[in-house]
């Protein structure tokens, strides 16, 4: 099994063999971002290999740096600035600033330039009436414009297509008649057939991108490896860190757009159900920022749409992750008035900070952490290379600050460590968890060296550093199954007059998924659900479970509960004598996928570990003190650590503070606490 | 009292001057400059009528032709 996650600085590959997992991790290409993937295939051998599981930011960071292909967009005559006009939501900081615009305006940065963006004469009606019928010599017109303008690719989003796509599937034939068959095109009757036409449009235009962008990509990783002996399957991880087979994926690519912060969660799920932990915050420590999740009794907090960025929405199942710009690579900048500042911005991969010595001169988080002496200079990326203190040092002098050296250092260090911490802490306020019931699961390869000093800040259960914590998202994409879904729009107040409409709704659903999976899905059972409202309400409580059976006059009552069920549980109160509307209608089917296996050792009394060796931390205190270091693969079952203590493994290393105690758990995992009392495992 | 003619225009509208240029995107020949109000204000534009491309686009003043006695002073 091979799961690989390209991100935008490294691609990391994990293998696993015999129930033994092997990685590594390959610098990612802009130019050739598939090279890395095989060439990471190649190192671990993925001959033998069944399963290639794939996640990639490839197409996220192309649509946040606008490095996008030349897209059209089609809409109904009038509706063109449909992109420009977003939710009309403003975001907070922005209220009263009149300077403010959005940033994907068309005078700031377009998906579809303007121009692009041409109307179409036709209108359905909301009913799936023909109020306009299509004009087909205008829009053939348009479309002569747009074959002039050498678009790469058109999408596709008329005004409630979503209940009737007769005009779009016939504007889909004119373009390929008028640009060619061969041009890619999305329609959104068929990407995200939903109401809301802004969602719907922002969708398709991803859409279509996706495919420009990924069609290429993904063949030529087929054939390349293949050509490396692999015969198995090649799957997209999609929003939610559900697999796909390729091609499937490739159908309706806007799912895989943000796939590797999924899969960190998806991990998180996984092993906290081999270590008997439900509730878990995740924060996955990148270079640039820390993405933070929350799983509570088991599940993932998952959404019906996200934002790429403020009212950039796409209309995909995806795990809730929220961004903190606090990472390794995180800069360390002054203040007007002389303070230390950590974050947002980053060094990235280059020239990355300053220790690394390719030409870095800022300081950052990776620099404070190699002064304290938690980092090893010379283990530094398993060995790859060798970190340069001098240069580290001489970055934090640089700084025009009043604040003395040693203090530089510290602050920083603290800083980045309460950024993270005010993120987890928002992400646990606003599901409303008591935060002392939660395990804090800190991957990256940074996140072990971090995020246990937040336990100083938070009031959390533990700290938990799972195995193999810089590729730990990467081994989410082998802790997943196949996801495959349907979702049709229509507004209908549920009563027993309209469960025969509702029944309709799901079996048509039904039976064009399993239509379309065809014997895989033989015997699964499918789960539905709805995103409804109450009537009045313009915005919905989505993911209502709909009981088993068929939906009738007097099942519905059942149905109707099951919403203000879970209408209480997401909003603390219910409204049993206000109707139900239902709106989004889902179908989904599990194809249950191999899975790597965390197999528990038997429980053993804590005992103390041996340590490496000892070295001197720096700037913890007011002084030096003296620490021991200890290897993580030497360290077995019950082995504990006391803090003040660093453990090192090949590529991460984790940070045992004053007054902490770590304890080797069942799966190998770290379990940081500052109880005095023995460790629960 | 009304110091100005009822207007006799049947709609508003403003004079697009042609520019001599060849439109970059489509190959277009028709492209004309004039004034429009777009987000951020007013702009003047350059634009191919073919495919509404902007060749160029500048921020034009924020109150039109009138300006104010302070700002020149």
């Amino acid at each position: 099994m091979f799961g690989v996650d390209v991100g935008g600085t490294f691609t990391d590959v994990v293998a696993i063999r015999d129930g033994k997992v092997e990685v590594t991790k390959v610098p990612s290409s802009r130019i050739d971002p598939a090279g890395s993937v095989v060439e990471g295939a190649r190192r671990l051998g993925v001959a033998d290999s069944a399963v290639f599981n794939h996640a990639s930011t490839m197409g996220l960071n192309a649509v946040l740096e606008r490095r996008l292909p030349k897209v059209a967009f089609l809409t109904t005559e009038g509706f063109r600035d449909v992109l420009d006009r977003g939710t009309v939501h403003r975001p907070l900081d922005a209220q009263t600033d009149p300077a403010w615009r959005r940033t994907f305006g068309d005078a700031a940065r377009p998906l579809v330039p303007r121009y692009l963006r041409r109307g179409v004469r036709e209108r359905k009606t909301a009913d799936g009436g023909t109020l306009i019928p299509l004009d087909e010599a205008q829009a053939r017109h348009e479309l002569e414009i747009l074959k002039r303008c050498d678009v790469e690719g058109v999408a596709i989003c008329l005004i409630n297509a979503y209940v009737d796509a007769e005009h779009e599937i016939r504007l889909r034939e004119l373009v390929r008649e008028v640009l060619g068959a061969d041009v890619p095109v999305s329609i959104s009757s068929e990407t995200s057939p939903l109401a809301k036409e802004y969602e719907r449009a922002s969708t398709t235009v991803i859409d279509v991108i996706m495919k420009l962008l990924f069609s290429d990509y993904a063949a030529q990783l087929d054939r390349d490896l293949g050509g490396l002996g692999f015969g198995g399957q090649l799957n997209f991880a999609d929003c939610a860190a559900n697999l796909l087979p390729w091609e499937e994926a490739l159908e309706r690519p806007f799912r895989i757009l943000f796939a590797g912060p999924a899969a960190g969660t998806l991990s998180s799920v996984h092993l906290g159900q081999a270590i008997g932990r439900t509730n878990i915050l995740c924060a996955d420590v990148g270079g640039t920022s820390t993405d933070v999740s929350i799983i509570v009794d088991g599940k993932p907090f998952v959404q019906n749409t996200f934002e790429i960025e403020h009212d950039l929405i796409i209309n995909a199942l995806s795990t809730e992750v929220s961004s903190v710009g606090a990472g390794g690579g995180s800069l360390v900048t002054v203040s007007t008035s002389g303070g230390i500042l950590v974050g947002p911005g980053s060094a990235g991969a280059e020239p990355g900070p300053a220790c690394y010595g390719r030409g870095g001169t800022q300081p950052t988080v990776t620099d404070a952490v190699l002064l304290m002496g938690i980092l090893d200079p010379k283990g530094f990326a398993g060995g790859e290379f060798e970190l340069d203190a001098d240069a580290a040092r001489r970055a934090f002098e640089s700084l025009d600050t009043p604040v003395p050296f040693d203090e530089r250092v510290r602050t920083t260090y603290r800083l980045a460590v309460a950024h993270m911490a005010e993120e987890i802490l928002n992400v646990a306020v606003r599901h409303g968890v008591d935060i002392r019931e939660f395990s804090l699961m800190a991957y990256g390869a940074a996140g072990g060296m971090l995020l246990p000093s937040a336990l100083d800040l938070l009031p959390l259960k533990e700290v938990i550093i799972p195995p193999h914590p810089g590729l730990f998202s990467a081994l989410g994409l082998l802790s997943s199954d196949q996801v495959y879904y349907e979702s049709e729009s229509a507004y209908v107040v549920f009563g027993p007059d309209s469960a025969e409409h509702i029944n309709a709704v799901y079996d048509r659903m039904e039976a064009r998924l399993r239509e379309h999976l065809g014997p895989i899905a033989d015997g699964l059972p499918v789960r539905r659900s709805f995103d409804g409202r109450l009537v009045g309400q313009g915005w919905e409580t989505p993911f209502v479970q709909i009981p088993d059976g068929p939906i009738t006059s007097e099942s519905i009552q059942a149905v109707i509960g099951a919403f203000h069920d879970a209408y209480e549980a997401r909003n603390g109160n219910r409204f049993d004598m206000i109707p139900v509307e239902g709106v989004t209608y889902r179908v989904e089917i599990v194809v249950p996928a191999e899975k790597v296996d965390y197999a528990p050792s038997d429980e053993v009394e804590p005992f103390p570990a041996a340590p490496g060796g000892t070295l001197a931390l720096e700037f913890v205190g007011p002084e030096p003190i003296q620490a021991e270091w200890f290897d993580r693969a030497s360290l077995t079952t019950g082995a504990t650590v006391t803090g003040p203590a660093v453990i090192r493994e090949e590529l991460s290393t984790t940070y045992v503070a004053p007054g902490q105690r770590a304890v080797i758990g069942r799966v190998g995992e770290i379990i940081i606490s500052t109880h005095s009392e023995e460790v629960a495992r | 009292m009304h110091t100005f003619p009822r207007p006799r225009e049947e709609r508003l509208y403003v004079d697009r001057e042609p520019v001599a240029r060849t439109c970059e995107e489509c190959g277009g020949s028709d492209v004309r400059a004039y004034r429009v109000l777009s987000e951020g204000g007013w702009w003047n534009v350059v634009k191919c009528q073919e495919c509404l491309h902007s060749l160029e686009r500048t921020p034009a003043p924020a109150l039109g032709s009138y300006v104010p006695l302070g700002t020149t002073v």
